[in-house]
């Protein structure tokens, strides 16, 4: 069977077993988080297995089912096979096996061959750090003035502050949050964001929270897009320029490891 | 046929040692640590595509397993000797059978063609397949999971989707030669799917359609994961935020953009849904209603059956429809 025949009838099989293996390999390893809400991992994970089984039925039971003339096919952009051969179909015939060689490579090197990644800052600039979308509806952030605010996530601060606590609800508590660094645009010298991804479905709808923190010269100490735990109270920014009007004025600054779960949700 | 006489033994060794390549593939490569060689765009770029596959692969097996089960297993004409006999009347149900044939856009274009050899007329296929994309439990479940609620996006696009069919095949039904609007080489194809139909077992036929769905729609879905990607990390927020806050020009990039990524309707909302932040809602309800009747793939496969002259009436017909209803999510809602 020419190599064209056989990348038109076995491309969506072989890309499926490429997502499939991707999917159970990284929930094997506990890394879908890295993609997906949690609410999502079981039945990723069930309709992987049950695609590996469809896959597995297909290698053993197509070459004798399968008609050479497939009429999903002539339509679509990577399949051939109407028996139309004149020059020009031949051409586009070889285009699509070309086509269709770069997306198998392409998933390959993506979901097998690199390895996971979160989000970087570079995504933080295309998105409204703490922006647009609440991240918590304001009566929960009214909810939250009157809580245990040492149990408090960074999600839950974001939000207070968004929701305009004042200073003298601030003063005198103590946050710490693990986060990671992200230089404030406005005064990127003096003043970093730790920040963390809040998901909804998955890692393309990612929205960035942080909280600011005064430190000049953090460049020196952490690199950007680093992890770190922050320690420490709520003050009025000491920056001139920058465009935060509260800050987190660090008792303790601690480089960690990345955390297994580096989304919020 | 090269291959005709492998056993099923031998097909099934050849498949555990292709999962078993991958596999080692996976295990052998780092499994932590950053590809620092990558700039952090381009790393961010691999993972926004990789959660849309991620995210978006177990919806589309769902619909194909669904798909499979509804084409395959359930008994011949089980639905069709259903139908009401007024044709008033068959054309709304037949925009709601989608609900139980629960394929996507590019698993509809057989089907249809094969509710038109039935007996079907012109007009009540393409009914059907305009609202079954969108009428269709995968694809509502999807939007519902991306977009809840928020912004009437999930009733517009449901209601939406609803009246452009039965308004298509309303106009349709008053064409005074149907037949005209179908390529003479439709009727020699449908026949050659149904004899491939009889060929095999139901079993065969099942992972038959397994490869051909897949082989349709996974090409599409990773070129698509690819274009959500960089448009994410390539496109300049400054642009995306102006033109996604103006209620005209917001409908019509996203009613383009639905055009040339042809994402499969099981899954288009997780495609959009990075956009929801900075786009308006009704160009969002127009991406999520024109993208799965009319796009770049749907008109190749719709080729097979209608006439250029049909597509392209079809093509005006439904952009200009998901525009009024875009602008009306926009300027009303």
């Amino acid at each position: 069977m020419s190599y064209r025949r056989l990348l038109d009838r076995w491309l969506g099989v072989m890309l499926s077993l490429i997502g499939v293996v991707a999917t159970l390999w990284l929930g094997f390893t506990g890394q879908l988080a890295l993609y997906i809400h949690p609410r999502y991992f079981a039945f990723t994970v069930i309709m992987a297995v049950i695609a590996a089984v469809l896959a597995l039925a297909a290698f053993a039971l197509v070459p004798q089912a399968m008609v050479p003339q497939d009429p999903h096919g002539p339509g679509h952009d990577h399949a051939s096979g109407s028996g139309h051969d004149d020059a020009g179909k031949r051409r586009r015939r070889r285009l699509g096996a070309a086509g269709s060689t770069l997306i198998v490579a392409a998933a390959v090197a993506g979901l097998l061959v690199l390895p996971p990644a979160t989000l970087s800052t570079a995504t933080v600039n295309q998105r409204d750090l703490n922006g647009a979308a609440s991240t918590l509806s304001r009566d929960e952030a009214i909810e939250l003035v009157g809580a245990d605010y040492t149990t408090f996530t960074m999600k839950d601060w974001v939000s207070l502050l968004r929701q305009g606590a004042g200073q003298e609800f601030l003063a005198g508590k103590t946050a710490t949050v693990t986060g990671f660094v992200t230089p404030d645009k406005s005064d990127p010298e003096n003043v970093f964001f730790t920040a963390r991804f809040v998901l909804t479905c998955c890692a393309v709808d990612a929205r960035p929270i942080g909280l600011p923190v005064y430190s000049p010269g953090w460049q020196d100490r952490f690199e950007t897009d680093s992890w770190v735990t922050v320690s420490g109270g709520f003050e009025t920014n000491p920056s001139q320029i920058s465009g935060e009007t509260l800050v987190m004025v660090p008792d303790s600054i601690t480089a960690v490891p990345e955390p297994d779960s580096p989304y919020v949700y | 046929m090269p291959g005709r006489a492998r056993r099923p033994a031998m097909g099934l060794m050849v498949g555990l040692a292709v999962i078993g390549v991958l596999l080692a593939l996976r295990i052998l490569s780092p499994a932590t640590g950053q590809a620092t060689w990558l700039a952090d765009a381009a790393r961010d770029f691999v993972s926004l595509s990789i959660s849309v596959v991620i995210e978006s692969l177990p919806f589309v097996f769902l619909g194909i397993v669904l798909s499979i089960g509804v084409q395959i297993w359930l008994p011949e004409g089980f639905l069709v000797r259903r139908l009401p006999k007024s044709p008033a009347l068959r054309r709304p149900v037949l925009s709601l059978l989608g609900m139980l044939l629960p394929v996507c856009e590019c698993g509809n274009v057989p089907l249809a063609r094969g509710l038109i050899v039935r007996g079907l007329t012109v007009s009540e296929s393409m009914t059907f397949l305009f609202a079954a994309p969108i009428l269709n439990p995968v694809t509502i479940i999807t939007t519902q999971q991306a977009f809840g609620w928020d912004n009437g996006i999930l009733v517009s696009r449901i209601a939406g989707g609803f009246l452009i069919a039965n308004l298509i095949g309303w106009i349709y039904s008053r064409h005074p030669r149907p037949e005209a609007l179908l390529t003479p080489r439709f009727q020699e194809e449908c026949s050659m799917e149904d004899h491939a139909g009889q060929a095999t077992g139901k079993v065969g036929r099942s992972v038959q359609l397994f490869v051909r769905e897949t082989g349709a729609m996974m090409p599409a879905l990773f070129i698509g994961a690819g274009i959500a990607g960089l448009i994410q990390v390539g496109v300049p927020r400054d642009v995306l935020v102006s033109v996604g806050s103006s209620p005209v020009w917001s409908v019509a990039a996203l009613m383009v953009l639905a055009f040339v990524v042809a994402v499969c309707s099981n899954v288009d909302a997780f495609f959009i849904l990075s956009f929801g932040a900075t786009f308006m809602p009704g160009s969002i309800v127009a991406f999520l209603v024109f993208g799965p009747m009319i796009d770049v793939k749907m008109l190749a496969l719709l080729r097979t059956t209608f006439t250029a002259k049909t597509l392209l009436q079809l093509t005006v017909v439904v952009a200009l429809c998901s525009a009024a209803l875009g602008l009306a999510v926009n300027y009303v809602l």
